[in-house]
């Protein structure tokens, strides 16, 4: 496991409780989960992806990951309707562990971009690692 | 991404977990760890549990094991009282011919209480006629001792807890006697007529007839049998001398791809072999209906026992209705057994409970046949769930029930095997090349 000092940390992204991430690109968000979650995980070995063009309430479950221990499931950060999933993750799932901040998850289509405000900076979600 | 994780085989961190002598060595590895039968023991390592268990059906791996327990049972009454509590018959359970156990020989077998319901699951091994040891599982050896005092109150013999006294650790894959004859002396005569299920050698005050050391001299008893299903050992050393063999064989297989190898490989290598784990595929229920019956001693017709044994009567009186059947899925998903999942059948009537359900991350199917990459090298696998459930109703295999948790749904095939082309049993002349 790897210690918080070995962890990976954008600093441009925001980050939610849930230890998923976020960016804007244009209109849309892309989201991820946290290298703290891929190794916490450890290998996944399948993701399960919405359709695209459903929509979800914030905090709505869209999608789970599974790895060789664990089933997770994904909650929607900020509602929304989903314009793309990575469809790279359906043949190659371990894209996550590689790299988890260049291998998004969804992209969604926010009804209300202020939700972002309610995510959490880097220095917030390390602290909130820190415990 | 929330934490609905329902991974039994690791529980929450205790405040004082017990750790075994090579604990400081997986932290230093920078293993996941997690608590296993009170023990903090490694669930992974950095390589990750994919490249470990796929390192055991290729190559070989190695298992930090010494969190089990072992119990020494020696004196002239030693065989009739493990013939009175192990459910295996020891006159015989050697083999086709059904020769008695004898000297340097193992038997996999189960300790039931009078109800017929598991304590625990142990192999046995005769090193002498009247010295035996016992393995059993991890935080088992107390209770194992006390039942055995118990029914060998007034027989001449000695029974002892040697919980954290032995040193143990497995080696698994298909060169694992490659990288073992790196570190024992005279590995030639040692592998000499090592079937599965036999061992060589002793350690600490438990000798055999036979000696095997490693090349630094240390004693060493030598299994034949493992818990992944592939073809390897167990090693047993005083427990001062299991750091030295762990780093010996590590270094011993750096160059054939051998790695440490942590819980959750061990525990996705046993579900596709289609071993139980203990207090969790059995258990707290009578030992009947599952893929386990060979560990009974039942005569040829199936319907009583060729010895008396403690919980023999309440299995033949039993009236226990429920089955235990491996299962394999169509892909690598999953629903976590636990709280809040149950099996149905197709047509959505409930019918039991999921006691194990894992990835095997070495198997796949193609056209709807299970195929590993043991028997196709370039075969790209993605992985099965497997597992067992415990069901209310007999089922063959081929048939399909679904795992699911109130939410997902996974419809999966009652198997009678799991992982094909295992090497367990394979000769070791073959796989020595």
């Amino acid at each position: 496991m790897k210690e918080l000092n070995e962890l990976i940390f954008k600093d441009e992204l925001r980050y939610t409780e849930d230890h998923e991430w976020v960016t804007v690109s244009g209109n849309t968000l892309k989201v991820g989960i946290s290298d703290y979650a891929q190794d916490q995980l450890g290998d996944i070995v399948f993701v399960e992806l919405p359709e695209v063009g459903a929509t979800f309430e914030k905090g709505e479950e869209f999608g789970t990951l599974e790895s060789v221990k664990a089933v997770s499931e994904l909650y929607l950060p900020i509602g929304g309707e989903i314009v793309a999933v990575n469809e790279d993750l359906g043949d190659s799932p371990e894209l996550i562990n590689q790299d988890p901040y260049k291998n998004w998850i969804i992209e969604i289509k926010p009804a209300d971009k202020g939700e972002l405000k309610e995510l959490m900076t880097v220095d917030a979600y390390q602290d909130m690692l820190k415990g | 991404m929330r934490w609905v994780i329902k991974v039994k085989i690791a529980g929450e961190k205790m405040d004082n977990p017990k750790k075994t002598v090579l604990h400081g060595w997986h932290e230093e590895q920078g293993a996941n760890m997690a608590l296993f039968g009170n023990y903090d023991m490694p669930l992974w390592y950095k390589t990750g549990a994919k490249a470990e268990h796929l390192a055991v059906i290729t190559a070989a791996g190695i298992f930090d094991t010494s969190h089990m327990a072992a119990v020494s049972v020696r004196g002239a009454g030693a065989r009739s009282l493990l013939q009175l509590c192990l459910s295996k018959d020891l006159n015989t359970c050697i083999g086709k011919e059904k020769l008695p156990l004898n000297d340097g020989r193992c038997v996999y077998g189960v300790f039931l209480h009078e109800d017929g319901t598991v304590i625990d699951d142990a192999i046995v091994y005769q090193l002498q006629p009247e010295v035996f040891m016992v393995v059993v599982n991890a935080g088992m050896g107390g209770p194992i001792a006390a039942h055995l005092s118990q029914y060998g109150m007034g027989k001449d013999v000695v029974v002892r807890d040697l919980t954290d006294r032995v040193g143990k650790m497995d080696i698994q894959g298909p060169l694992a006697a490659q990288i073992l004859a790196k570190v024992l002396r005279d590995p030639q005569a040692v592998f000499e007529r090592l079937a599965y299920f036999s061992f060589k050698g002793g350690f600490g005050d438990l000798h055999g007839l036979t000696q095997v050391a490693l090349t630094d001299g240390t004693p060493v008893l030598l299994s034949r049998t493992g818990y992944t299903g592939e073809f390897g050992f167990e090693l047993f050393v005083k427990i001062d001398r299991l750091l030295p063999l762990w780093q010996m064989l590590l270094a011993a297989g750096q160059d054939r791809g051998l790695i440490a190898c942590g819980l959750a490989a061990r525990d996705s290598l046993r579900a596709g072999a289609v071993l139980p784990l203990s207090h969790q595929d059995i258990g707290a229920w009578p030992f009947l209906h599952n893929p386990w019956q060979f560990a009974l001693s039942w005569n040829d017709d199936h319907t009583s026992f060729s010895k008396v044994f403690v919980g023999a009567p309440a299995l033949l009186a039993s009236n226990w209705q429920s089955h235990t059947l491996p299962f394999a899925g169509f892909d690598p998903r999953k629903i976590g057994a636990g709280d809040g999942s149950y099996v149905t059948s197709t047509t959505g009537e409930r019918i039991g409970t999921i006691l194990t359900c894992t990835t095997d991350m070495a198997i796949g199917r193609v056209a709807g046949e299970i195929v590993s990459i043991a028997g196709s090298p370039d075969f790209a696998a993605k992985g099965l769930c497997c597992g067992f459930v415990l069901v209310d109703r007999p089922s063959k295999p081929g048939e399909q029930v679904v795992l699911t948790d109130g939410k997902r749904k996974i419809t999966v095939e009652i198997r009678a095997d799991i992982r094909p082309n295992r090497t367990a049993r394979s000769p070791i002349g073959k796989m020595l090349g």
